[in-house]
């Protein structure tokens, strides 16, 4: 199957400051896809170049298998990290509004508004402003009006940031239901607990370029063979050097505990064997490596 | 360039605006307050009779009856400002000691003015006016005509002429006042005309910045409510510029349109004579539909002139606070004009007004003003709408690249060097 999107090898530089400094990604079809990394690492940057918001230096961004015309941005929702609505358009207008900027005509537009608006239980608040409603409504119809027109791929920057934990289930509970229907999501993510839950597929960024992406079980196969829990007491100092450790290649740190992950060639026990000569270790048990880990290793790697 | 996004972004400008009830009332109570401004004050001097008490200190022993009269016929009524009541009194052997007490008089604010004529003065052609204030033009003008009259009538007769014969030979002259274009003369009164341009004007001025700054306004709107990232995922920026530009400047047609519309028809000659409010011969100046037209053309043009810039500076910034800073620019060319409104009223087709008119960011007013005064030859017209049409162009590219490259710029407030940057990188 063609891929839904595709990025080869995209740019993109302000003056001397390198945003984006090449980043390659293929999602699939149908597929949750995490594009991660920590904040200003990139996401918002490649998420606007796909969306034609702004133009890579260089690069090709491909779109149901073909270069990116401008009308499939209509068959594409967006929920910016940066987000917001008229204040002053009643709720149903205002859906209807963005339904036609994608395309819609309006009787469509508004009759969706409407379906939308019964779904999300904000039928009887139609034909109020957008100000007069609380937050977390307007996040309801935030994510309604990202979706009104159907698009085949719906692209969300940090979705879940700023959410409350009502919306924050109705989110998911919409992205499981288009992943059903055959869509294709791609969300960025800073919070790697939240990409490990929801993602098929994922894509790392660090400092603007993508250091590790495919699918998420086959890289935590690959590259997480080897990964360990050190329950411990030491002084901070002696936690610190735990990452020197011959064998170790990366370190999650945590309240008296660290996650680390070996080489695969590390033997778990002859680590086991230096960590005691610096912490007194009361638990070293191996485990399912999360993509924290992974993602220190693969930045670590690519350094 | 995508019609059908800047379609709907135009619809949503327009719709949202036309809807509101500020918009319904500014296009009611603008017109209201503008003409009680400028018809208020004229209401009021004509309808108002100041009242002046003067004595005439006649040397002459002749005039002084003649001119009292004069001054009371006149009395309150079209033309008379001030109702004179007028002392006759003879010249005293000592005028040096009537002068004095007559000064008493007036300090003790017995009398407002005291007026002194003798032969002397008569021969070089003098007359003392004395008062308090000596501000009253007007009345002094009154007064002034009266003696004149007299005077006149007084150095005829003493020519040897018959007062019978010399007094209807002395009848003033006032101007009737025809102004005359393709489509006849007609009668219309000189102020009226003078209005007519000064109004059109002052609403020009007043539409373009209420409505410039609403550009500037719904730009920063969109930038502070972050609304606009969700907008140009789907439309480019400069789509959405040019939505916001036709929809918000449909929505300033519409009110212009009812104002100019309204003003074709209350001048139109069938109305003003049925109204019968004003004398045959004086006639209130007329907006013909082609002026009318032609008025529209260019307060569109210069909507998009000036809405462009208040566009862009409304992108650069995060609030109306930091945009006040660069939103002066767009103001001031919206301003600059009222330097030539005088000079371009008084003579429209001369060599200032012509060439003010073509300069294409201040022609949107000027050249408006001109045709209201007169309407010039064709071809300066087309020249002006093709010139001001380029600068539009222009302005619309330039700003929209800043506009584009602004509206994502969250934060710092940028510096001219690196709006400029913004330009060029685009």
């Amino acid at each position: 199957m063609q891929p839904s999107l595709e990025l080869i090898d995209v740019r993109k530089a302000y003056g001397d400051f390198v945003a984006v400094g090449g980043v390659s990604m293929v999602v699939p079809p149908g597929t949750i896809f995490g594009l991660l990394g920590p904040n200003g690492a990139g996401k918002t940057t490649t998420i606007r170049m796909i969306l034609d918001i702004i133009a890579p230096d260089s690069g090709e961004v491909r779109l149901f298998g073909r270069p990116r015309r401008p009308e499939d941005l209509e068959r594409i929702g967006y929920l910016p990290e940066e987000r917001g609505l008229y204040r002053k358009m009643t709720v149903v207008e205002h859906l209807a509004f963005l339904g036609e900027l994608h395309g819609l005509g309006p009787k469509d537009a508004t009759a969706r508004a409407e379906r939308w608006l019964e779904r999300l239980e904000l039928a009887d608040r139609a034909k109020a402003k957008v100000e007069e409603l609380s937050k977390g409504m307007q996040q309801k119809i935030q994510l309604a009006g990202t979706v009104l027109h159907e698009p085949e791929v719906v692209i969300l920057d940090e979705p879940f940031s700023g959410l409350d934990p009502i919306n924050q289930g109705l989110f998911k509970d919409v992205l499981a239901e288009f992943k059903a229907e055959g869509r294709t999501i791609l969300f960025s993510t800073h919070v790697m607990e939240q990409a490990e839950k929801l993602c098929d597929h994922i894509c790392l960024i660090s400092r603007g370029r993508a250091i590790l992406e495919g699918e998420l079980a086959e890289i935590k196969r690959r590259l997480g063979g080897n990964s360990y829990r050190v329950v411990a007491d030491g002084d901070p100092a002696a936690w610190a050097r735990i990452g020197e450790v011959p064998g170790v290649e990366a370190v999650v740190p945590g309240e008296g505990e660290a996650r680390i992950l070996l080489a695969p060639e590390a033997e778990g026990p002859a680590v086991l064997r230096e960590l005691t000569g610096l912490l007194a270790v009361r638990e070293f048990r191996s485990r399912e490596p999360d993509l924290e880990e992974i993602f220190i290793k693969a930045v670590r790697d690519a350094a | 360039m995508r019609l059908d996004k800047t379609r709907v972004i135009a619809k949503r400008e327009y719709l949202s605006r036309v809807r509101s009830k500020a918009f319904w009332a500014t296009t009611v109570l603008l017109p209201l307050f503008m003409a009680a401004m400028f018809v208020g004050p004229v209401l009021i001097i004509s309808r108002s009779t100041s009242h002046l008490d003067a004595v005439l200190v006649d040397g002459t022993g002749v005039l002084g009856p003649g001119i009292a009269e004069r001054l009371s016929t006149r009395g309150p009524g079209v033309g008379a400002l001030a109702e004179v009541e007028l002392e006759v009194v003879a010249s005293a052997v000592d005028p040096e000691a009537q002068r004095a007490a007559l000064d008493r008089r007036l300090l003790d604010e017995e009398i407002d003015a005291w007026i002194w004529l003798d032969r002397e003065g008569l021969a070089a052609g003098r007359a003392e006016y004395h008062a308090r204030s000596v501000s009253n033009t007007l009345t002094q003008e009154q007064i002034e005509e009266a003696i004149s009259t007299e005077v006149q009538k007084l150095r005829l007769t003493e020519a040897g002429f018959d007062p019978e014969v010399v007094e209807p030979l002395l009848e003033p002259i006032g101007l009737r006042t025809l102004k005359v274009s393709e489509e006849g003369s007609r009668a219309e009164a000189g102020e009226a005309g003078f209005f007519l341009a000064y109004g059109l004007f002052f609403m020009l001025y007043v539409v373009l910045l209420l409505w410039g700054q609403q550009v500037l306004q719904g730009v920063l709107e969109e930038k502070s409510s972050r609304v606009v990232e969700v907008i140009v995922s789907s439309a480019r920026p400069f789509e959405l510029m040019l939505g916001k530009l036709v929809g918000i400047g449909a929505a300033a047609l519409t009110q212009f349109g009812l104002w100019i519309a309204t003003a074709v028809a209350l001048t139109a000659p069938a109305l003003v004579s049925a109204l019968g409010a004003l004398p045959e011969d004086v006639g209130l100046p007329r907006l013909t539909p082609v002026q009318a037209l032609a008025v529209v053309v260019f307060f569109l043009l210069g909507f998009f002139v000036y809405a462009s810039m208040f566009a862009a500076v409304g992108a650069c910034f995060n609030n109306a606070q930091e945009a006040q800073q660069l939103s002066f620019l767009p103001t001031a060319f919206i301003i600059l004009p009222i330097f030539f409104l005088f000079p371009v009223i008084n003579d429209s087709g001369g060599t200032l007004a012509v060439v003010t008119s073509l300069v294409p960011p201040l022609t949107p007013i000027l050249m408006p003003l001109r045709i209201a005064v007169e309407m010039p030859p064709f071809w300066q017209v087309g020249l002006a709408v093709v010139l001001t049409g380029l600068f539009v162009y222009f302005m619309v590219r330039l700003c929209g690249r800043i506009y584009r490259v602004g509206i994502l710029m969250y934060g710092k407030k940028p510096t001219v060097r690196e709006i400029w940057r913004w330009v060029r990188y685009a």
